[in-house]
């Protein structure tokens, strides 16, 4: 029994020292205490933090670098140029607002909400604040809680937020290529994030926030949110969705909330995960539509709800659940106002969340949302999320709730860069405390006990004896008296410095081996130069030190090796012709220190493109040259680049066109159509089985204009822990700069090797499974050869017992892996949750991003494995199933004709929409297009999952007129994807955290063309767009967007014009997920579907 | 006449000059019917014919002295079969006044030059030939268009431009050697280098655990494409594998050139065809072929190239060697050289260069990885012994030697020659990489260091070129025997393959490289020699004191790629039964260098206690029969026991050189050189050993200069130096002076081996004297003592007597 920290069988990791990591990962700072997170990087000395020295990639040009971990989501977008340029959302502006410590005042100095809140909130809210001054509440605004800890840290470093620092050389030589991307990103500098209207606004909203105190019954009006009585048809009742909001007094956002139709009484704060825009969570920001919106109370204890709803299992006097509903005429939809349904919001508000409050968990904040996280004991929602935040005591009542019970793990996720850092902590030779038992880990819950001699394990419950140096008494309050000094017992998330006993070896070196694709058609796309520019620009960015090493090979049918360690200055090249039953030309100097090499290794970049330049082989030998790369990396293990251009037609695994056979029998094949999304045999899973046996990750950048069978491909990637890169189709011209980017954000970003992983829960739970991209070899333990900050695996987890309504149910995971500095480290996060035997308790704290991305990553793994009908049919049936157990169980009774949505999943139907029109789920698509979705979905982080599947589009061409708005985030509101809210003349950005397309209507302006583009009609665009910066506001800001977007998605984001008229213009509409098409439902077709589903089921 | 001065007009060397017309008679003269002939005998005066060889329309003879030949009706008739045959129009004017040389009755020796290796004008007219072409691709469109795309630095300039290639070489360079011993190398081979003729191909194999070959076409950078060194490739492996990786793409060059020069026309419409097939039913999807053959020629690799084109690559590339064996403690290095000769091989091959092309092998050690490995790397097993390979002890040795002469085999396909330089102070495997070396007539040499003169000369002796700048090297010969009706053809013994033709006057008894009646021979010298055996018809109707007739037909190519004809036509009288004439055409020397290969032949089979025993009994046989004649000695050739490597070297070159040359193998020359007055042949005797003389002792492969106990120390007074004392100085110098002599002219290059009397050294000549003093004899004062279990000769002779008498 491998526990991941235990000593593992096979590959052993090796291990280091500590800072390593810290260093690694800014975010670690390992005592460092007066660097704050925040722009700690900037601190550092430059080498220390691989993020730190970002400088030279960025060179202006190039957009691309993404900056390290430095901002919570993403890494600041290469493209911004000056440290100025921070994203009004980041920290620092943030603070600005109220001054530490000034915290308390701002509740009570703010005004309640205008009259539009039903008195009843006011008055809870009132009440809590007053008298919650303690408390920060966790979804109090930004400025609010700010108080002790983030402030400080964010005024003292003023405007830097993390990582600009770090891009500010780059900044300043933008310029050249790319120059519009970074060109100036207009930050407001200094400027709060919030926009001061806010704060103003704020008091208002904040009585929202805060949490109603618990028991404070009137609450209960929430609940009524989501009943909007009367059925679409009224006009009047449109706002059905929306509780009033109380709106205006929110953040900007909120104030575009529609004013709450006095007929449908808001609800307070509600339990419910779901806030109105308002809320801290900010994530929906229901603009213009008229939503109801509803505070996000903390979860346990709902206020009242003011409708009585008969909730199964719950308690008389329990407080109703917050929920949304709509009257869907049976009749039709015509009379449904689009306007009305649910849709979501965003708010550019900054969340500060306390992961517990009064020894309970707190709910998290929405994944797609900004949050600053404080560690008060769970870990950070970044690292773990559950599907629902209290878990069902019985395999009965979740079963119930058709709901489904997962984590979603992220042990490196980047953090936001306020955030403290993880701290380290180092036991020495003896190692972690851990149950002897079951082997967690050390944490808050474990229970000292008998004056602090012994512990009780809150897995499995058996008790050990303390270590003799780790003894400390007991306080009064039966904590240790040490406990807030050690952070492995105060702290969600620790990291330990692994001792002797969990290293088979000693850790491995960063190992970075390139291999490129010269045949043909790679060297006349200019797909290989790009790669050769590419690498060559990314080695400075490489961790610096003697133990990182190179290597670098290219093929065609043949492959061919490079001697990198020679005295004379021309380089060798070694071709390797058997590609049936490979080998590596040497067993030395084709993995060389980088010290050592760097400048050959430039010379050979530079030189390789003209050396194939004439080259005629057009067979790939992709899997043979794979295989031997590896050979040649066996004895350490690392990072394999491999850039592609085409089909791999020759030696080992070679493939066959297989999509043009499925073109062919199309009649006989529609049955069969899945296989096509399978790998063609197992070579390549054998293969990459063994890769991952010997630590070595493969990560796959394919650069093609054909057919390439990604998904016998991306079994390489996905086994070991690896991921594809996909440009199709392939743009020297448009795509070097993100081929760049990503490169440099794949070697850059926070990541370890030669890790295994293994998830913990408490008695009663276990783990199912897990789902992502590693190698499994034994049942408890995920091999992750490595992992990185934007890797997730998903865990499902079963009832095998009981467990006790009252007790915590709690999940740990441990990590163990080497840094690139060479230490290894053993990351634990654990995270405690309530049980409860309440469904409404489970569908008020049900998790619904969390949610929905289980549900995508089923379907994507279901997708080739059978039928895509079915897929399809089992999303929406999930959906439905989950709706049906609210409608029946926990909703009031009212009028069949009511569509009721619990206020936590009110989106559920939305999102299963649009991932029945995604490219996974579509008949339509390309295979390679829907393999690399399945692929890209695989390990994709819950933030990104929302906008995949629900784009986020911002109109352009008003840019000038919403000045005003821009002041507080730089990024506009976003617009439902419906083509009704396409306009002729607009220009509109749509950003799925992948693809960036740019849709130019028909009849724009021609000076608006002009200034974003320098073109004087539509029909002068191109099919290859690059986005340059033109000496004007518009163009600026559109820079400035999307930059602000590629630092929110860790992502450069393939840019694309799109025009009215032609397939690029189609594929900008087939992102329009509300609207009908000929092969799926409207939004309101659907919720329609939905509700008449579940009729059905009722009766 | 003398039977020397004979073969100094002939080239042959007959063992018995009058044959017996019935077949027990034959049996019964016990040294089987042989001719050793030396097919490229200089002779002084040799007519070349500008024109092609008549032949018999029947029998394939060529016109010859012997030949009837009637003016009037312009017919002649075969002198084998007796085919009546029309002269051609060109030879419209012959009459008795003006007639052929080739029928000049004084030239039993012509020879016809055929064609040179510069483009001749008939050649370009048919490159543009579609026809030519149209066998090997769909249309001629697509032939251009591989030309226009080897535009720059493509092989297919040197074919374009009208140069001729010339021959061919492959440097396969071990790459575990030493770093001494390989700059040593590498200063030899960038010599010989910068003497090859301009026009020659070069192509350079490195080899350790791996083999590398390099690609001398790219100016990138270095390139190289390696090949694992414990893989065995079969031929279509190379070729595919080369393929992909430009290797072969040079065929395309050649097939174009071939049509250029136009003698190897057919060739050029089948030979890649096959070879496609092959290509594409062994491996890979056919449809890829197509495209990457336009590919491959475009990208053009040059792993074998002009000199002319490549000197500074091949020149940076030696250079660029460096000593890389891969060695754990308590091993060998790995030496992958059987894949590295594969490899070569295949380069070769797939050049489709059969126009004469050596691959020489340079290593320092056995091969110890992949096919033909010799022995474990892991130096706890020691490498076999003779006996080990007699007793099946040698693990290795069966699956080697099975491999390499699958190699003897390609080899002799294309008509490649493997030449090996094992300089090493341990084994190196010879006896196995015999085989093709042997059968491909390559050059094997032995010796202990790169550095040592002896490498130096051997190598540069090869590449040593003739009056017009010509290298002095024949290659892809073939020797065809016609003979008149009654004799029949068994086979031969020497540096040739059977190419197992049969015609009528094949027999069916097979000696040696038998079953036909023409011979492949990859390379040959001047001092080449067949032993070609036979035997007559059963139902003899030739009568006593008629001519028989023997013709040998030696096609081969000069080094300049000039392809010629040699034919000899021999004439011998049948004798009847008893006539004394047999034993007076018997050629005692040439018998002795018939029976030594035949030992040898034996010998590879058998112990050679066996062999030994086969050579008294045939001995005693023959004593008995002819006892007069009893004066051969084949006892004096002994089979030494030591190493299995040497032997086969010693075995090689027995093999493969005249009379005269097997003789002093198999009985070496002694000269004493004293102050009595000028140096005398002296008997070959340990009592030849004279404190106050000096020996020159020559064995073909050792030249020893052996100083009496008293010259030695005189020398060593230093009274050679001394004015008083001119005549010592000049004693001294004789021999060497003659030493001299003998190493320069041969090759392989001898030992030279200067040792004193009683010196560890003196054991080269100790070991071949006759040891009529040992220790069980008596001893006399001063003399040599030979300790031996080996009987003396006259012990030997008296016994041979005895048992002849019984007999």
């Amino acid at each position: 029994m491998a526990t991941p920290g235990g000593p593992r069988p096979g590959n052993a990791p090796p291990n280091y020292n500590p800072n390593a990591l810290a260093n690694n990962m800014q975010n670690l700072q390992i005592n460092q205490q007066q660097s704050s997170n925040v722009g700690g990087t900037a601190h550092r000395p430059p080498n220390t933090s691989p993020f730190g020295q970002q400088p030279p990639p960025f060179t202006g040009s190039r957009p691309g670098p993404i900056p390290p971990g430095v901002f919570a989501r993403g890494p600041m977008p290469p493209s911004n140029p000056a440290q100025t340029t921070l994203p009004p959302n980041m920290v620092p502006t943030r603070p600005t607002g109220p001054p530490p410590g000034s915290r308390p005042p701002p509740f009570a100095s703010r005004p309640p909400p205008p009259g539009a809140l039903p008195s009843p909130i006011t008055g809870t809210a009132a009440p809590p604040n007053s008298g919650a001054g303690p408390r920060p509440g966790p979804f109090s605004f930004s400025p609010l809680t700010s108080g002790p800890s983030a402030p400080p840290q964010m005024s003292s470093h003023g405007q830097v937020s993390n990582g600009p620092p770090a891009f500010g050389p780059g900044m300043a030589q933008s310029g050249p290529r790319f120059p519009p991307a970074m060109g100036g990103m207009p930050r407001p500098s200094g400027g709060p994030p919030q926009s001061p209207p806010v704060l103003s606004s704020g008091p208002s909203s904040q009585p929202l926030q805060v949490r109603p105190s618990f028991g404070s019954p009137p609450a209960g009006v929430s609940s009524s949110i989501g009943q909007l009585a009367p059925p679409f048809s009224t006009p009047s009742q449109a706002p059905p969705f929306s509780a009033p909001s109380p709106a205006p007094p929110f953040s900007a956002s909120p104030q575009n909330m529609p004013p709450p139709p006095g007929s449908s009484p808001f609800s307070p704060p509600v339990p419910g995960v779901l806030h109105s825009s308002g809320s801290p969570f900010g994530m929906q920001t229901w603009p213009p539509q008229q939503q109801q919106q509803q505070q996000v109370a903390p979860p346990p204890l709902i206020p009242g709800a003011m409708q009585k709803q008969q909730m199964f299992g719950m308690p008389p006097g329990q407080p109703p659940l917050p929920n949304q509903s709509m009257s869907l005429g049976q009749t039709g939809q015509s009379k449904i106002d689009p306007n009305q349904i649910p849709r979501l919001s965003t708010s550019s508000s900054v969340i500060l969340h306390e992961t517990r409050h009064d020894n309970q968990a707190n709910p998290p904040p929405p994944a797609t949302s900004e949050y600053i996280v404080k560690d008060t004991g769970n870990c950070s929602p970044r690292y773990i999320r559950c599907t629902i935040n209290q878990i069902p005591c019985t395999v009965d009542l979740l079963s119930t709730s058709a709901m489904q019970l997962a984590l979603l793990v992220q042990p490196l996720a980047l953090p936001h860069p306020s955030e403290e850092p993880i701290q380290v902590v180092d036991f020495g030779e003896s190692g972690p405390v851990r149950c002897s038992r079951c082997k967690g880990y050390i944490n808050p819950f474990m229970k000292f006990i008998d004056q602090g001699r012994r512990f009780i394990c809150n897995f499995c419950g058996f008790t050990d004896e303390t270590p003799r140096d780790y003894h400390c008494n007991l306080g009064p309050d039966g904590r240790r008296r040490d406990a807030d000094e050690r952070p492995e017992l105060c702290r969600g998330t620790v990291e330990f410095i692994a001792s002797k006993e969990y290293m088979v070896r000693e850790p491995m070196p960063a190992v970075f081996f390139f291999l490129i694709d010269v045949s043909m058609n790679a060297i006349q796309t200019g797909a290989t130069a790009a790669a050769c520019s590419a690498i060559s620009q990314v080695i400075s960015d490489l961790p610096e030190g003697p133990r990182t090493m190179v290597g670098i090979a290219t093929f065609d049918s043949t492959i061919h090796f490079y001697n990198l360690k020679r005295a004379l200055q021309q380089p060798l090249m070694l071709i390797v012709p058997d590609v049936q039953d490979v080998y590596t030309p040497l067993e030395s100097d084709v993995i060389v220190q980088l010290a050592e090499c760097r400048q050959h290794l430039e010379i050979l970049l530079e030189s390789i493109p003209t050396m194939f330049q004439n080259n005629r082989i057009a067979d790939s030998a992709f899997g043979a040259a794979v295989k031997a790369a590896f050979l040649a990396m066996k004895n350490t293990g690392g990072k394999l680049l491999v850039f592609q251009s085409v089909l791999p037609s020759t030696g080992i695994g070679s493939l066959s066109a297989r999509e043009a056979d499925g073109r062919s029998n199309i009649s006989a094949g529609e049955k069969e159509a899945h296989k096509l999304l399978q790998p063609v045999d197992k070579t390549l899973k054998t293969m990459a089985i063994e890769f991952a046996e010997y630590q070595v990750c493969v990560d796959l950048f394919i650069t093609t204009q054909t057919y390439v069978d990604i998904a016998s491909l991306s079994v390489v990637p996905k086994t070991t822990g690896g991921q594809v890169y996909y440009y199709y189709p392939f743009s020297a011209l448009s795509d070097a700069a993100k081929l760049y980017n990503d490169l440099r954000w794949n070697v850059m970003r926070p990541q370890g090797f030669e890790a295994v992983m293994r998830v913990r829960c408490s008695q009663g739970i276990q783990v199912q499974e897990y789902s992502g991209n590693f190698c499994k070899r034994i049942p408890t333990d995920v091999d992750l050869p490595a992992i990185d900050c934007d890797k997730t695996i998903m865990v499902s987890l079963k009832h095998d017992d009981k467990l006790q309504e009252g007790s915590e149910c709690a999940f740990q995971c441990a990590l163990l892996y080497t840094t690139v500095y060479g230490q290894r480290r053993i990351r634990v996060s654990t995270l405690s949750l309530p049980c409860t035997n309440m469904l409404s308790n489970l569908f008020r704290s049900a998790d619904l991003d969390t949610q929905f991305a289980c549900i995508l990553k089923q379907a994507a793994n279901e997708i080739p494995s059978g039928p895509l009908a079915q897929v399809r049919d089992q999303a929406t049936n999930a959906c439905i199933n989950i709706l049906y157990s609210y409608r029946k169980f926990c909703a009031t009774v009212s009028s069949s004709g009511q569509l009721i949505l619990p206020e936590a999943l009110k989106l559920l139907p939305l999102y299963t929409l649009a991932l029945l029109k995604s490219n996974g789920l579509r008949t339509d698509g390309r295979i390679d297009d829907r393999s690399f979705w399945m692929n890209y979905v695989s390990p994709l982080p819950t933030p990104l999952v929302i906008p995949l599947v629900y784009p986020r589009m911002i109109a352009i061409h008003e840019l000038d007129e919403k000045e005003l708005e821009l002041d507080d985030s730089i990024i506009p509101t976003s617009i439902p994807l419906s083509s009704e809210h396409i306009s002729d003349d607009g220009i509109y950005l749509l950003e799925n955290g992948q693809d960036c397309l740019i849709y130019v209507g028909a009849s724009v302006q021609q000076n608006v063309l002009q200034q974003l583009f320098g073109i004087s009609s539509v029909e002068e665009i191109s099919n290859q767009f690059i986005l340059e910066q033109y000496d004007n506001q518009l163009s600026k800001k559109l820079n400035a967007i999307v930059n602000e977007i590629r630092r929110q998605r860790c992502s450069y984001l393939r840019l694309k014009l799109c025009k009215k008229g032609d397939s690029s213009g189609m594929m900008f509409f087939s992102y329009m997920v509300e609207d009908k098409t000929p092969s799926g439902l409207s939004y309101v077709e659907y919720l329609i579907h939905i509700h008449r589903q579940i009729q059905s089921k009722m009766t | 006449m003398d039977f020397s001065e004979l073969e100094g007009i002939e080239g042959l060397r007959w063992s018995w000059h009058s044959w017996p017309t019935s077949k027990p008679e034959v049996a019964s003269l016990v040294v089987p019917l042989s001719i050793m002939c030396t097919p490229l005998t200089p002779f002084t005066e040799l007519p070349i014919l500008p024109y092609e060889p008549l032949n018999c329309s029947q029998c394939a003879a060529v016109l010859n002295p012997y030949s009837r030949v009637d003016y009037v009706s312009k017919i002649w008739v075969c002198s084998f079969c007796y085919r009546k045959n029309p002269f051609p129009r060109s030879y419209a004017h012959i009459n008795e006044n003006n007639i052929p040389a080739e029928l000049f009755p004084t030239y039993s020796t012509v020879e016809y030059h055929l064609g040179t290796g510069t483009v001749s004008g008939l050649a370009s007219g048919l490159v543009r030939s579609p026809s030519a072409l149209s066998g090997l691709r769909s249309n001629s469109s697509s032939f251009s268009s591989v030309s226009a795309y080897s535009g720059g630095g493509s092989g297919l300039d040197w074919a374009g431009v009208g140069v001729a290639v010339g021959p061919a070489f492959v440097f396969v360079v071990d790459g575990c050697s030493s770093p001494e011993e390989l700059e040593a190398l590498k200063r030899e081979l960038l010599h010989t280098i910068t003497r090859l003729p301009e026009n020659a191909l070069v192509g350079l194999v490195v080899f350790d655990a791996m083999v590398k070959v390099y690609d001398l076409g790219f100016t990138e950078c270095l390139k190289v494409v390696v090949f694992h060194g414990e893989r065995e490739l079969s031929p279509e492996q190379v070729a595919w594998c080369s393929s992909r990786v430009g290797l072969v793409s040079t065929k395309v060059h050649d097939n174009t050139l071939a049509v250029r020069e136009g003698w190897v026309r057919n060739r050029v419409v089948l030979a890649p065809v096959p070879l496609l097939l092959s290509c594409q039913g062994a491996f890979g999807p056919p449809s890829h072929e197509a495209v990457s053959w336009e590919g491959i020629s475009s990208t053009k690799k040059g792993f074998l190239l002009p000199v002319s084109e490549c000197e500074f690559n091949i020149m940076t590339a030696i250079e660029d060697i460096h000593s890389s064996p891969l060695v754990k403690p308590g091993h060998r290095p790995l030496r992958s050289t059987g894949v590295a000769i594969s490899v070569a091989v295949g380069l070769l091959e797939g050049c489709l260069i059969n126009t004469g092309s050596r691959v020489m092998v340079f290593t320092s050690g056995p091969a110890t990885t992949g096919p033909g490995m010799i022995v474990n790397s892991d130096l706890s097993y020691s490498i076999r012994t003779h006996r080990d390979l007699h007793n099946g002890y040698a693990s290795y040795y069966k699956t080697s030697s099975e491999f390499y002469k699958q190699i003897s085999h390609r080899l002799s396909d294309s008509s490649i020659i493997l030449d090996l330089f094992a300089c090493s102070l341990d084994q190196v495997g010879a006896a196995e990489l015999k085989f093709p070396v042997e059968s491909s007539g390559g050059f094997m040499m032995l010796g202990e260091s790169f550095e040592s003169e002896q490498f130096r000369k051997c190598l540069r002796h090869m590449f040593d070129r003739d009056d017009d700048g010509n290298l002095k090297m024949f290659f892809d010969a073939s020797i065809e025997v016609v003979t008149t009706k009654d004799v029949k053809i068994c086979g031969a013994l020497g540096p040739c393959v059977s190419i197992q033709k049969k015609n009528d006057s094949v027999s069916d008894k097979v000696i040696g490289e038998g079953g036909t009646h023409v011979w492949k021979l990859g390379t040959l010298t001047s001092k080449t020699c067949i032993a070609f055996f036979f035997e007559i018809e059963h139902e003899q109707n030739a009568q006593p004191s008629s001519a028989f007739f023997i013709q040998f037909i030696t096609k081969y190519r000069c080094s300049n790629m000039g392809l010629r004809k040699r034919v000899t036509t021999a004439a011998r009288r049948w004798v009847g039964k008893h006539s004394p004439e047999i034993a007076s055409g018997f050629d005692q020397e040439a018998a002795a260098s018939v029976m030594a290969r035949l030992a040898i032949h034996k010998a590879q089979r058998n112990l050679a206690e066996d062999v030994i025993r086969w050579l008294d009994k045939t001995l005693i046989q023959f004593a008995s029969k002819f006892g007069d004649y009893a004066q051969e000695d084949p006892s004096s050739f002994r089979l030494s026991t030591n190493f299995p490597y040497e032997t086969a070297f010693f075995r090689l070159m027995l093999n493969r050189e005249g009379v005269v040359n097997s003789l002093i193998m198999v009985q070496p020359t002694l000269f004493q050189y004293s102050f009595d007055g000028p140096p005398v042949p002296v008997v070959l005797d340990v009592c030849s050993i004279s404190p106050d003389v000096i020996l020159l002792f020559d064995s073909f492969f050792y030249v020893v200069i052996h100083y009496g106990s008293k010259i030695a120390q005189w020398r060593k007074l230093g009274y050679d130096r001394d004015p008083s004392h001119e005549s010592f100085k000049k004693l001294l110098e004789a021999p060497e002076l003659d030493a001299e002599q003998l190493v320069a002219e041969r090759v392989p290059v001898p030992k030279l081996v200067k040792c004193d009397q009683h010196s560890s050294q003196a054991r080269f000549l100790l070991a071949k004297l006759n040891p009529s003093v040992t220790q069980n004899s008596t001893h006399t004062e001063g003399s040599e003592i030979i300790f031996t279990d080996d009987v003396s000769l006259q012990v030997f002779i008296e016994h041979l007597q005895a048992l002849a008498v019984q007999g």
